[in-house]
């Protein structure tokens, strides 16, 4: 359960230790179960190998550790037998270890074991090798351990957030009274381990905390801040957030406010989007590529596509360069809403901007042609599209499955079908709807079974979701057949003499 | 557009979706065709049709037709021919609604 997160983090290089989220707390919750990590090992033998001879310390190790030589340095979580196996390290080395030894076995205990004994550890290191002082890497391997620790205490409630800050208290405090004042990184460090286990409130709590004491978080660590909390809380939560900052003297800056538009949008709140612009450029910002995108995209949520045009033109006016993003936002909404025909000029536009169309600008034409029924026409522009070489991806596919089956164009659409499924594309929800209806339609019904056997086999869709569409489609097609048949009866009868 | 939404409701519909994937005593006839005693409506429904396939049984002039054998015949109403259409609606007959 938990081997693959912790040799992840051991893979990345000793110094940096902003590990990509491994967001899965589970990995935290019994670290002592882990079973032997290799990663641990290779990672020792790696320094060993610039220093020392790697022979030596092997062979301290294996009376002592497992049979086969390439293993962990510490198989157990047990403090008493990790002090055991460093001062066998230390007796047998030849060459003096230095810091990142020091380091690496620190972090390596500290994985598998509990936070309480990684301090214990480290004094003990300190204690038997006078010559390590422990440097800044050193206590934030401690203070990232420490916040990890925070899911594996069990059952708290959300009322003693200070009981369970206090073993993260207790690391930056053994770092301030060693000397060493914690900086930015090693905030962004607790900061980004609380927000993996799924920890926002210790996070606010600490970076407030951290604030007041020691520095101020640099704008990535705010933003990566803000941008969970936007995720997970509600908008109220994210702005007292920001105001508290505020007051600290940490300020939004256009990425922050980048961010909670792009939150407000997609819940599409469009009154707090202007809002945040009118904010946005009373605080001096003048508004970005990135900021306008959003508010296109925003619009595009809203199905407001034809409001793009107005941005685009904004954008323009400002001088601000539109990138490709820009443009596959600008034709998508106006096709969203049917202005194809003005979302094809801007492919030209696009092009003598410097911008190629990708697979998602021709799939975002291809749905707007498809919305409008110009199936074929949709069918035309594939053809183009690779022609200037860019390969259709599985979205692309779909959309002109779906408008196919929509343009009422089985024939060319089950031949469509037969093109996916050799390079197995995988079916999408509505696309697979709306083709096993369509062949229903046409009572091909032993086609819609086989693309039911496609869509389970592809793992396109759940069983689940495959099979109630299929149901409900048939028992649709049944009622429909029904009907006919009933119809013909009638006419028959109404033709024949009656009763 | 409808048929998403219509799918949407199946699968975000708690007791349908029980309805379908929750395991259920099979009575003696399914019993042997399934070779469990206990199945979901979808498991059932997969069953059946499998074993359409592997025994060739849809018509060969008609393929929306299934000429059924001995054994599939006894767990379909005993008819020696069913079309695919009424599949589900003839697996479904397996399991009654309970009573509340």
């Amino acid at each position: 359960m938990g081997k693959v997160p912790p040799s992840m983090r051991s893979a990345t290089p000793l110094t940096s230790f902003k590990t990509p989220s491994s967001s899965s707390s589970s990995s935290q919750q019994n670290p002592c179960s882990n079973p032997p990590n290799r990663p641990h090992f290779s990672l020792f033998k790696k320094n060993q190998n610039k220093s020392s001879k790697p022979s030596s310390s092997r062979k301290s190790l294996t009376p002592s550790s497992q049979i086969p030589p390439p293993k962990q340095i510490f198989k157990s979580p047990s403090l008493s037998s990790a002090i055991k196996v460093f001062d066998t390290l230390i007796s047998t080395s030849q060459l003096p270890l230095n810091i990142r030894h020091h380091n690496a076995l620190l972090k390596s205990f500290s994985q598998i074991s509990n936070i309480y004994d990684s301090f214990s550890f480290l004094q003990h290191m300190v204690k038997t090798y006078p010559s390590f002082t422990p440097d800044h890497i050193t206590f934030n391997i401690l203070l990232t351990q420490s916040c990890k620790s925070i899911s594996n205490d069990q059952g708290e409630g959300e009322g003693d957030v200070n009981a369970d800050l206090s073993v993260v208290r207790k690391a930056i405090d053994l770092m301030v009274t060693n000397g060493i004042q914690p900086d930015h990184v090693s905030f962004d460090l607790a900061i980004r381990s609380l927000c993996d286990i799924g920890r926002e409130e210790h996070a606010v709590e600490l970076m407030k905390e951290m604030s007041v004491k020691y520095c101020l978080p640099d704008t990535y660590t705010y933003n990566l801040l803000v941008r969970r909390l936007c995720k997970v809380r509600t908008l109220p939560t994210v702005y007292r957030f920001v105001d508290e900052m505020k007051t600290l003297g940490v300020k939004p800056d256009l990425v922050s406010y980048t961010i909670l538009i792009d939150n407000v949008c997609k819940s599409k709140n469009l009154r707090e989007a202007t809002r945040l612009l009118g904010v946005l450029s009373e605080a001096g910002f003048k508004p970005d590529c990135f900021v306008y995108n959003t508010i296109m995209k925003g619009y595009c949520t809203l199905d407001r596509g034809s409001e793009v045009l107005g941005v685009y033109k904004q954008m323009k006016e400002e001088g601000v360069e539109p990138d490709l993003v820009t443009y596959n936002t600008l034709i998508f909404g106006l096709s969203k809403v049917g202005r194809v025909e003005e979302a094809r000029k801007y492919l030209e536009v696009m092009a003598d901007m410097g911008h190629f169309p990708d697979a998602v600008t021709y799939t975002s034409l291809m749905n707007g042609m498809c919305r409008k029924g110009d199936a074929l026409g949709a069918l035309a522009l594939l053809r183009k599209m690779e022609e200037n070489g860019c390969s259709p991806n599985s979205c692309t596919y779909n959309t002109l499955l779906h408008g196919l089956c929509k343009g009422k164009l089985l024939e060319k659409g089950i031949e469509f079908y037969e093109i996916m499924k050799s390079s197995e594309t995988k079916l999408e929800v509505s696309s697979y709807a709306t083709f096993v209806r369509a062949l229903c339609r046409e009572d091909k019904i032993a086609e819609a079974y086989e693309v039911f056997d496609y869509a389970v086999e592809s793992k396109s869709l759940t069983d689940v979701a495959a099979y109630s569409t299929l149901e409900s489609t048939l028992k649709w097609a049944k009622k429909v057949k029904e009907q006919k048949q009933a119809c013909l009866v009638g006419i028959a009868a109404a033709g024949g003499p009656k009763q | 557009m409808l048929p998403q939404l219509a799918k949407k409701s199946i699968t975000e519909n708690p007791k349908k979706l029980a309805n379908l994937i929750d395991l259920v005593n099979l009575p003696l006839t399914l019993r042997d065709f399934v070779g469990q005693s206990q199945i979901s409506r979808l498991g059932c429904f997969m069953r059946v049709w499998s074993y359409i396939k592997a025994n060739n049984l849809q018509d060969p002039n008609n393929k929306n037709v299934v000429n059924c054998d001995k054994q599939l015949s006894k767990i379909l109403l005993g008819k020696s021919q069913v079309e695919l259409v009424e599949l589900p609606t003839l697996v479904k007959l397996h399991f009654p609604k309970e009573p509340k």
